[in-house]
């Protein structure tokens, strides 16, 4: 479904507003469990299930159904309620992705883009995020926004590379595309 | 098990969090790093002038997490060598799914089910990591088969 409903539609009280109240969510979440938010740490857990390789085995991976693993089934709970709560909340199809991205697909895949040519592009964007954010140790709940409010160097410079790679990436693919 | 209940729901209101605040809407990712609608950068930049004072009140306070009363252990995650690369790694993947691993999963849940394609793509990028590290795995590994992993 798209449309999902906003806080406040305006850019920057909806950005201020959207962002104070995950701000607020992490302090709550700090002094509530004593952990901090993560997401990408969890994909692992699911590695974990089907793999016997050691390094799957232990740290954090020892309990497989541990707190990371129901955080991060939790989410699309949450994904779920924010679309039913959207009264404007439409179907574009099942796999549509925004005017700006459907754009930029028809324009750069071959035919304009059947499913498969997208769903392949984003397997590569995926592996990217999945690769990334092991090397990283994290990825944008758990430096740029966990780790930057415990005022952490590393999550600030691993968060100056997130969007560095975001710029290059988008910039490179619209512009080739045409589709600026 | 009510904890881990307890983190479920922790979790819906995370994606919750995310959708309300645009973080599950494509176009504003394509539109970010075009630098025509600086919306998410602002998501985060409020997040952390919320969030910094509030971990430092914690801090201050020495507070006790509610869940099992123990102090709060505050531990950032260290710098590695392969962390600026992996970070643009990383970058380059949000630019072309406009998604990162934690919205993905919320838009799972909103029906985007582009998500689908992203979220195996992240754990084939989880595992790969996990094959070309695995040499490095130090001490011996913990975990047992023959015993439960069960909540």
């Amino acid at each position: 479904m798209d449309n999902v409903a906003l806080w406040v539609d305006e850019t920057i009280l909806g950005g201020v507003i959207g962002g104070a109240a995950i701000g607020l969510f992490v302090v709550l979440f700090f002094w509530t469990t004593g952990k901090a938010v993560g997401a990408s740490t969890a994909y692992g857990n699911v590695c974990a299930i089907g793999s016997r390789m050691p390094f799957f085995r232990g740290g954090d991976y020892e309990k497989i159904l541990n707190w990371r693993l129901m955080f991060w089934l939790g989410l699309p709970l949450g994904g779920l309620v924010a679309m039913l709560t959207s009264p404007d909340a439409v179907s574009r199809g099942p796999f549509y992705m925004g005017e700006r991205y459907e754009t930029l697909f028809a324009a750069m895949l071959p035919g304009g883009g059947t499913l498969w040519l997208k769903g392949g592009m984003l397997f590569v964007g995926g592996t990217l995020l999945g690769l990334g954010s092991r090397m990283a140790g994290g990825c944008q709940s758990g430096h740029s926004i966990c780790g930057m409010s415990q005022l952490n160097p590393p999550s600030l410079v691993a968060s100056i590379g997130f969007f560095a790679g975001g710029i290059i990436a988008v910039q490179v693919m619209f512009r080739v595309a045409g589709v600026v | 098990m009510f904890k881990m209940i307890g983190f479920l729901l922790f979790g819906g209101l995370f994606g919750f969090l995310l959708s309300r605040a645009g973080a599950t809407t494509y176009d504003f990712y394509a539109n970010l790093f075009l630098f025509e609608d600086m919306r998410l950068a602002i998501v985060i930049g409020s997040a952390v002038a919320v969030g910094a004072p509030g971990v430092w009140l914690l801090k201050r306070a020495r507070a006790k997490a509610l869940f099992d009363g123990k102090p709060i252990a505050f531990k950032p995650k260290g710098m590695k060598r392969e962390l600026p690369v992996g970070a643009v790694l990383l970058g380059l993947g949000w630019g072309i799914a406009g998604a990162c691993p934690g919205t993905v999963m919320a838009m799972l849940g909103e029906g985007k089910f582009a998500s689908l394609f992203v979220i195996a793509g992240v754990l084939a990028g989880t595992y790969a990591y996990g094959l070309a590290n695995n040499r490095n795995v130090t001490p011996l590994p913990t975990r047992d088969d023959s015993k439960s992993n069960a909540a």
